[in-house]
């Protein structure tokens, strides 16, 4: 079966009509962090199993950035939001 | 040095040849004026109730704060003049007359053969006449939009109208499909 992502402006969308960026979850630190707080954000990364949160963007559609929380062993999806709700939601 | 100028259409040269038409017809609209509204930050209720539906453009859902404006009555120039116009600080528009080809597909298969690449659900109670979709059409993005029943029109970029009108034959071969400019 199709890997469906429901986007919450578009409706359920095959995976096809999206990018994947990576992990949602680090958050960038002050510009004038310490060199090790900015090698671990820009190049460390857990592995996990199960549970994640991503960013997608729906290219094929409305081109917004989303925050995909799906299961990366099952691919079960279980919320798609808009990325720009985590700053205030500009829109 | 003067160059003269010629407005030729993505399309010119490729189809058009034959003029028999089918129980299903694909037309490739000439000089339909199309321009994008982006919505300014915050704006979007406000821009989209002046964009209401009238008689002399219609706005097709493409994004959150974004829509396609296809306008028959206006010409490319007076479209974006008139938009600007009526939106003011609401809404940002780019003329795309030139930049996207618009398409409509009409005929008693029309939502079968688009099925054929494109992944919604065409029904007529999920996909109603007047909804607007950015959907994939086998590999190119495109704006999709039910006009009637058995009608849709479709907006795509200008470089993939040739590749789109390809893809739409092939997604035909099993239905009867003509393919030629309007005429209006």
């Amino acid at each position: 079966m199709a890997s469906l992502i429901p986007c919450p402006h578009c409706g359920t969308r095959p995976r096809q009509e999206f990018s994947v960026r990576g992990d949602a979850t680090p958050v960038r630190p002050a510009p004038m962090a310490a060199d090790e707080v900015w090698n671990d954000y820009m190049h460390v990364r857990a592995n996990p199993r199960g549970r994640i949160r991503e960013h997608w963007q729906h290219i094929a559609g409305c081109r917004r950035w989303l925050v995909v929380e799906r299961d990366n062993f099952t691919h079960e999806v279980f919320s798609v939001s808009d990325a720009s709700l985590e700053q205030g939601g500009a829109r | 040095m003067a160059y003269d100028y010629q407005a030729v259409h993505a399309l010119d040269g490729t189809i058009g040849a034959i003029s028999e038409r089918r129980a299903n017809h694909l037309a490739v609209h000439r000089a339909t004026a199309i321009a994008v509204v982006l919505a300014a930050p915050g704006q979007t209720a406000e821009a989209a109730g002046i964009l209401v539906a009238n008689g002399e453009f219609e706005a097709r859902f493409s994004g959150p704060g974004e829509w396609l404006i296809l306008s028959e009555v206006h010409a490319p120039e007076t479209l974006c003049a008139e938009l600007s116009v009526r939106l003011g600080d609401f809404a940002f528009v780019i003329d795309q007359s030139h930049g996207r080809v618009a398409l409509t597909l009409a005929g008693p298969d029309a939502a079968r053969i688009l099925a054929n690449g494109i992944a919604i659900d065409l029904h007529a109670d999920v996909f109603p006449v007047g909804r607007a979709a950015n959907v994939l059409c086998n590999h190119l993005s495109v704006n999709l939009a039910r006009t009637a029943a058995d009608s849709f029109d479709l907006v795509v970029m200008r470089s993939f109208a040739e590749a789109l009108v390809d893809d739409l034959k092939t997604m035909a071969r099993s239905h009867e499909l003509s393919v030629d400019f309007a005429t209006r």
